[in-house]
Order: C-alpha cells, then structure tokens, then sequence
C-alpha cells in the first residue's frame, strides 16, 4: 500500500475509533435519562422526585386488577417482582393489557402513593408462541407467569 | 489481491460480472420472497396473545435488520472512495444511501403499524430503538441531500464518505438500545430450535427465509441502480457507446 493511502486510512480509522469512544461515554452518561421508564424499585428508592412527571414500568400484579362497573376506571399493582407500585387509570387499556403483562404508565404519584397514569401501553416481550405450545406449556405447568420484561432490572 | 481489487474498481469489469449474475439472483430473490411472504404472512401460526397480528413482524424483523447493514456497506464503500478513489465505490454508496432510506422507512412504518396495535400507540419519542432508527432515516436523508448540494461530483463523493463513516456509529446505538436501555421495544428473539418452547422453529425459520429474501432483494437493487449509475457516468466512455450501438 502506498504511503498516503496508508495515512489517509489511518486517518479515517482514528476518526471512527475516536468517535465511539465519545459516543459510548455519553452513551454512559446520560443513561438515566435514555432509559424510558423507572422501575418500582427506583421509585420505591426515591429515585424519582415528588410531583415529577415520569413513566414507570413492570408487570401487572396477578389477582390485582380491579375494574370500575359504571365507568372506565381501573385499578392495579405493577411490580419487578421486587417492589410494587399501585396504579390508578382511567381510560382505554390496550388489548394485550392482562395480568401478568408488562406494562409502561406515564402520569404521576399523589399523595396517597398511588401512581396517577394518564397514559398506559402494554410492552411485549421477545416470546412467540403459537396457541398450541401455549397450551402444551401450561399442562406441563410451565405457564408464563415468569416472563419479565426486558430492561425491568 | 491486488489486482483483483482493482479490478473490480473498474466499473466494465462490474457491469458486465453482474450482468451475469443478475438472473440467479433475482431468481433467488424470487423464490425465497415467495417462500417467505407465502408462508409468513398467509401460513405462519398465531401468537397467542397476538392473534395474527404477529406476522407483521416476519417482514418488519427482515426489513429492520437489513437496514442495519447500509452504514457498515457505505463506510467500505467511504473508505474505499477515501483512500483508493475508486469510482465504483462512490456508486454504490450513492446508491446505497436511498436503498437504505427506503428501508429505513418501511421498518419504521411496520414497526408503527404493529405498536399501535399491541402496545397502543403507534410512536413513543421516549424509545431509544425507535428514536435511534429514525434519526438512522434523517441520517440518510442527510447524505442523500449532501450529495445533491455539491455541485462538484468528486467533492459530493468525499463529504458523502466522511458523512457514511461517521453514521456508522448509529447502526451500534439502534443494535443495543434495547439492551443499553429499557424501552418499550422488546429485546431480539432468541433463536430456538425446540418445537415445545416460546420462538419455536417454524417462527425464525419463516423470519431466516424473509431475512435471506430482503438480502436478496437490496443485492438486486443496490446491483441494478449501480449499473445505471456507471452508464450514465461512463456515458462517454468507448464500451458503454459500443454497449448501447449494439442493443
């Protein structure tokens, strides 16, 4: 190779190492605002200020969604298996929202420490399944129940 | 090695290679997107708490992962257009760079489409996936505009390179934000071969197929564009005037 192209390949491979290390350390730096959501083990850690607007995010509580008769209004516990947080929501849930779900909700706590969500989507996992290896994983007594959203640690 | 290589830079030696190779590869294409598209989208199982909702993703995984190989393309192609001038480089970058906004585009729309489904909505500015892939869209974008902005060609082709290279940090931030970072975007399916366990077989040997398929078609396209860009530059050059005298 001849010597300035030797340089100038030099050159551009200087530029590319040199630019992922900036990006990885600010990558490493604003992590916490990167991040989407808290989880309940933050909030319960008192990561988050008093009356801050926030998303947080984890698995809604088996047995604890409680559904208003007469209007929109729900009531449910999303947990990390760790910490739980009570939620209060009024309004269209999306369909793949059931026990044991992840879900993400953005709003704010009150005063009571229950979590106000304006907002709540329900957050899929990386398992496919078909209905019939759904079924065959339940009568192994394998159910689902395990799935943790990804990014809840 | 050497010589290969600079032959290959020669855009008469490209042309009339992958004017040979062109008809296995669209047959390829063929095939492998029928197989895909058929199986995928008309024959796959349902997810079970999906329903068919699911087999949006066999084209939306295939499409996605694809656009990530367009800035890895284009930083070769930068750094060949850098250090060696080689024309045919800067061919296939130019034309790589509106191949990729293009699947830039439908992963996103896909992506859209199945979000406000499942997760409802269809756009959250708070994702660093979804954000990191349309700012890979502007990206492009951005390198297409900078072409057309400078008038001189062999300017145009430097910027364009050094745009492509320094672009190419992003493909890593859209690889690993779901792991970096949590987000609404589910991580990559593992690959599983037991038929009895979640992501079973017949899942990712559907998405392989439309993977190899999508492969297959930006080959054809990204071969085809490149052979309309070295005619209209080589367009005074003596074989391309034999070329079009004789057909």
């Amino acid at each position: 190779m001849k010597p300035h192209r030797r340089k100038k390949l030099g050159i551009i491979l200087f530029i590319a190492a040199g630019l992922s290390v900036a990006v990885g350390f600010t990558a490493y730096a604003l992590k916490q605002n990167i991040n989407m959501f808290y989880t309940p083990t933050q909030v319960a850690e008192g990561e988050v200020g008093a009356g801050q607007h926030f998303r947080i995010g984890g698995m809604v509580k088996t047995g604890t969604v409680l559904g208003a008769p007469d209007s929109l209004k729900v009531n449910f516990v999303t947990t990390d298996f760790v910490s739980d947080v009570p939620i209060q929501y009024e309004g269209i849930l999306p369909d793949l929202f059931r026990e044991g779900q992840g879900i993400v909700a953005e709003g704010e706590m009150d005063a009571a420490g229950v979590f106000q969500a304006s907002r709540v989507l329900a957050k899929h996992d990386e398992n496919f399944m078909s209905p019939e290896v759904k079924a065959a994983l339940d009568a192994a007594g394998a159910s689902a129940d395990n799935h943790m959203p990804a990014g809840t640690n | 090695m050497w010589v290969w290589f600079s032959k290959l830079g020669s855009p008469k030696w490209f042309y009339e290679l992958s004017g040979k190779w062109l008809p296995w590869l669209i047959a390829a294409m063929v095939i492998f997107m029928a197989i895909g598209l058929v199986w995928g989208l008309l024959f796959l199982p349902p997810d079970y708490q999906q329903g068919f909702t699911s087999r949006i993703l066999i084209v939306h995984v295939a499409v996605a992962g694809t656009s990530l190989a367009f800035f890895p393309l284009m930083f070769v192609a930068g750094t060949i257009t850098l250090v060696w001038r080689m024309k045919l480089a800067d061919m296939v970058a130019k034309n790589a760079a509106i191949l990729g906004a293009w699947f830039s585009f439908v992963t996103l729309a896909t992506g859209s489409l199945w979000g406000s489904v499942m997760w409802g909505t269809w756009w959250e500015w708070t994702d660093s996936r979804l954000v990191s892939m349309l700012f890979q869209l502007f990206l492009l974008l951005g390198v297409i505009s900078l072409r057309s902005a400078l008038e001189d060609s062999d300017t145009a082709a430097k910027a364009c390179a050094l745009l492509s290279i320094v672009g190419c940090i992003n493909v890593v931030i859209i690889k690993y934000s779901v792991e970096w970072w949590n987000t609404l975007h589910q991580v990559s399916s593992p690959v599983n071969m037991d038929a009895s366990s979640p992501n079973g077989p017949e899942f990712w040997i559907a998405t392989l197929i439309m993977i190899v398929a999508v492969y297959l078609f930006l080959s054809v396209s990204l071969i085809l564009s490149t052979r309309n860009e070295i005619l209209e530059r080589e367009r005074k050059a003596q074989w391309v005037q034999d070329l079009v005298l004789k057909s």
